[in-house]
């Protein structure tokens, strides 16, 4: 484990993120006001926006390692879109279930078709067409630039999934649309502490993981 | 060379009949299926009907769009077409073409048992719905070019395809959803021209998609 942590900047952003999740959890917790329509349902919010968040931006990095791999030629660009489709599906799956979490007290039943998390339900299906299209594509170059193509088409196509989604079924608009700046502080500064831990967390995670796959990659070239 | 490339899909299809023959053989079964498993109640069918239509051109669509490659996977012809001085860009518009006449048929034989069986009425204009469904083929086609070069040289094509297919193209079957059912209910454009638009969006972003990747998707 200690080759991981081989450099001071990697040391360094796995203490800030530790500190950063003890004071968020803390924060979440301890500190927060609780909504009186919600009580402590409201607390998921803290945690679900923010790794929705990470998930967006993770699959927004797979296209933009996709696109740098397909112009560059430059395998590394692809083991960095790998480990962000990994951590972006690993975040998404967690969205798919703290989401029915939250909503089962609120709306009553776990699952409504709405916008976000039918976008969110999507993509992780794709994704799991992108991982099987890794395992079962064929030679690795191939594959690597397969992946660079799926992983561009499926973030192209979020918009589009989301429009269609919330047109689809009106009725089902039913997520918070309150805008971020109306709410009080004692809301708005803990939800942006957690952003910013959660995407502390991406940083390091992708950058443990983009490090793992370099490692298995000269594993395999000295031993061709 | 498109017109090449188009003319030879055409003949290839012409002479087996390989990508129509097995849609409509899909189609049908679907079809059959639905006839049984629905009410059978035409007023319920009349409701659903822009839905099922769908459904199963969606789903026949996968059979024949994993052919679409076939002949040159089966006779290892593939490495021959791409070695051949032929811009990329332009055998995917050929395949994309060639996929959107396939399919046209197919629905062309398949829509008069669909009325049919689900005991339909008829609908009151043709112009729309034809422009509907021709919009629709271009985008399940668009991406199933794309996605059925991806999957033609993975171990489980047959698998990979309809599960990178389905998500891919859900906007783009709402969207035809919701626009056969304005046309087919008679509901004035203007509630349904919303739909219409996802429609052309889609086929324009994923044909140039297609356009632009198929060099990436076909290199070996």
């Amino acid at each position: 484990m200690s080759f991981l942590f081989q450099d001071r900047l990697t040391r360094s952003l796995l203490i800030i993120t530790v500190i950063l999740m003890a004071l968020n959890l803390y924060t979440i917790f301890v500190i927060t006001p609780m909504v009186p329509e919600q009580h402590w349902a409201q607390k998921i919010f803290y945690v679900h926006v923010p790794i929705a968040w990470t998930g967006f931006l993770s699959y927004f990095i797979v296209m933009v390692a996709g696109i740098l791999f397909l112009v560059k030629k430059e395998s590394r660009w692809d083991r960095v879109g790998l480990a962000a489709a990994e951590i972006g599906t690993l975040f998404v799956i967690l969205v798919l279930i703290t989401g029915p979490i939250w909503a089962t007290p609120i709306w009553g039943r776990p699952w409504i078709w709405e916008p976000r998390l039918t976008t969110t339900l999507i993509l992780f299906l794709i994704y799991v067409g992108y991982f099987m299209l890794r395992k079962f594509g064929g030679h690795p170059e191939r594959v690597a630039r397969y992946a660079a193509v799926l992983g561009i088409l499926a973030f192209i196509d979020v918009p589009l999934i989301f429009y269609s989604v919330k047109f689809w079924a009106p009725q089902f608009q039913l997520h918070p649309q309150v805008e971020m700046v109306q709410q009080p502080t004692g809301i708005i500064n803990p939800f942006f502490f957690s952003l910013s831990t959660f995407t502390f967390l991406f940083i390091l995670m992708l950058r443990l993981r983009v490090r793992i796959l370099n490692f298995q990659y000269q594993i395999k070239s000295n031993n061709v | 060379m498109f017109t090449t490339l188009l003319k030879k899909e055409l003949f290839v299809e012409l002479r087996n009949k390989e990508v129509v023959l097995s849609m409509l053989a899909f189609g049908m079964s679907v079809l059959l299926i639905y006839s049984f498993s629905l009410s059978g109640d035409p007023k319920i069918n009349h409701e659903m009907a822009p839905g099922l239509f769908w459904s199963m051109v969606v789903l026949s669509s996968t059979l024949g769009l994993h052919r679409l490659f076939g002949q040159e996977k089966d006779f290892d012809a593939f490495a021959s077409l791409i070695a051949a001085p032929i811009d990329r860009s332009t055998l995917f518009l050929a395949k994309w073409v060639s996929g959107v006449i396939f399919l046209t048929i197919t629905e062309f034989l398949i829509i008069l048992p669909f009325f049919l069986f689900l005991g339909l009425s008829w609908p009151v204009s043709h112009f729309q719905g034809i422009g509907i469904v021709l919009l629709g083929n271009m985008g399940i086609v668009a991406v199933g070019v794309i996605i059925s070069g991806l999957a033609m040289r993975a171990k489980m094509s047959a698998v990979l395809l309809p599960v990178l297919l389905f998500p891919l193209i859900t906007p783009l079957l709402i969207a035809s959803v919701k626009a056969t059912t304005g046309w087919y209910h008679v509901i004035p454009f203007s509630h349904w021209q919303f739909w219409v638009l996802i429609m052309v969006t889609y086929v324009v972003i994923f044909g140039l998609a297609g356009y632009i990747f198929f060099d990436h998707i076909t290199e070996e």
